[in-house]
């Protein structure tokens, strides 16, 4: 209760700097605050909204789901061979290092504006993390349980679920924390830059008619979306551990 | 029936580290060896080629089962797995409510790891040993980190499932009253490249006591070995 109360204050806080400011510089760059909840207000229950919303969380959650399923899987292998790994590590930073912006001249020859582009860039930006992460999950393996199953000579799709498995999860839990958050940051970037729809394209839009509040309140609705994934993902990574039992 | 063993000029090397030399012994199916000799002079080398973990560099080495059951000086437990898991994941159709009943663990299986205290999670690492239906069964300082009482109990587990399944049974120790209380035949080894300077056989009936004044008066002549290293 006191924490909420501490946040709450924050908030109001906030608030009443963002109104101070807001007098004294142009309302085209910064709104004012009643303006712009006002708007998010209306975004709320406004089915466009919803619907440019749904469009990002679902490249969101594709984007994720495909760095989860090809990051862990390269992961693996290159964790299980360290020549693969010598090798394949400086494509994997060099890929790392590539900013969004120039995924872009990429994706917009490849396949002009539309849900490819955000959901691609989104998916190199991230795969490294979780490649690497996969990577340090594999290495952390704990040497003397592998022996143990060689002793009793445990047939390697056993010991895969058991041992790997198992170990790999925390990492995977981190894998899901990190990137979940930028997940959404790239893919309003891209969908900015060159998605056909989306909350993204809704700030664009917003930005071509010079309606600083309204770009504002879809940041606003974008962040409250991407809080509240974070944080029902990261409940469930809680609950996780309990079932997979105390590690 | 218990495995039967034999090396025969048997050497181990880590590159230039030599660690056993001209090991030359033969077990016999249901013996019980334990193995005394000072840290680092390759008792643990021995077992993992028991195991089958190593290759010997040379020599000749045979086991004649490859159902071997081998407790680990620390349990190697699957944190994230339950007792019955961990031992499922040895052999699957394991009868695990009888092993944790031979064990006294009876009610502990859906435990962690983590919920069990140290010698309950060593009676689990044997159970896993057990759930194999060992014909050699290998202990590396099983007991080394175990309180006296939980040690006296669990080596009087170990022997009792040894005189109900005879398996066969090498263990690896530095307390020489453990090795008088578990073995028919002790090996002394040296300090590496380790050989084996002294096989003393153990004149004490099957069923000992860890007190009686026979073994006490084994303990002196073995110290007394052990002291001429």
């Amino acid at each position: 209760m006191k924490g909420l109360l501490r946040a709450l204050t924050g908030i109001l806080v906030f608030l009443v700097c963002w109104q101070i400011i807001s007098f004294f510089i142009s309302k085209v760059i910064i709104p004012l605050p009643s303006e712009t909840l006002g708007l998010l207000g209306q975004h709320l229950i406004d089915p466009r909204m919803l619907g440019a919303a749904l469009q990002t969380a679902w490249k969101v959650g594709l984007a994720l789901a495909l760095v989860l399923l090809l990051g862990i899987i390269a992961g693996l292998f290159l964790g299980l061979s360290a020549a693969c790994y010598d090798m394949f590590r400086p494509i994997i930073m060099f890929i790392q290092a590539v900013p969004v912006v120039s995924w872009l001249t990429l994706v917009i020859f490849a396949w002009g504006v539309g849900w490819r582009g955000p959901v691609f860039i989104t998916f190199v930006s991230l795969l490294p993390t979780a490649i690497l992460t996969t990577v340090s999950g594999m290495r952390n393996l704990d040497k003397d349980l592998l022996e143990m199953a060689r002793v009793y000579r445990v047939s390697f799709k056993t010991v895969f679920y058991n041992i790997y498995w198992g170990s790999l999860l925390p990492f995977i839990a981190a894998i899901i924390d990190v990137t979940i958050g930028q997940a959404w940051k790239v893919v309003l970037v891209s969908e900015y830059l060159a998605g056909g729809s989306g909350l993204g394209v809704e700030i664009f839009n917003a930005r071509l008619v010079v309606d600083s509040a309204g770009a504002w309140s879809v940041t606003l609705m974008a962040c409250l979306l991407g809080i509240a994934t974070e944080r029902l993902v990261k409940y469930f990574l809680r609950r996780m551990p309990k079932r997979w039992g105390p590690v | 029936m218990g495995a039967s063993i034999s090396l025969a000029g048997v050497y181990k090397e880590f590159g230039p580290l030599k660690v056993l030399e001209d090991w030359n012994v033969v077990i016999a199916p249901a013996e019980r060896i334990a193995v005394l000799g000072l840290s680092g002079s390759g008792k643990t080398t021995f077992l993992r080629l028991l195991a089958g973990i190593e290759a010997p560099t040379r020599g000749e080495l045979k086991v004649s089962s490859q159902d071997v059951g081998f407790v680990f000086q620390e349990p190697r437990l699957i944190p994230w797995r339950t007792v019955r898991q961990n031992l499922l994941f040895v052999n699957e159709q394991a009868d695990i409510e009888q092993l944790l009943s031979h064990l006294h663990l009876q009610g502990f299986a859906d435990y962690y790891p983590t919920q069990l205290s140290g010698g309950m999670r060593q009676r689990v690492n044997l159970a896993r040993a057990l759930a194999v239906s060992p014909e050699l069964l290998i202990m590396d300082e099983a007991f080394a980190s175990l309180d006296l009482k939980v040690k006296v109990d669990i080596m009087n587990d170990v022997l009792g499932l040894w005189r109900k399944h005879r398996f066969t049974m090498v263990t690896v120790t530095h307390d020489l009253k453990e090795a008088l209380y578990l073995a028919d035949r002790i090996l002394m080894i040296s300090s590496r490249p380790s050989r084996i300077v002294h096989e003393f056989p153990v004149s004490l009936p099957e069923k000992r006591s860890f007190a009686s004044p026979e073994l006490m008066r084994l303990e002196g002549e073995l110290l007394k070995l052990v002291c001429q290293q």
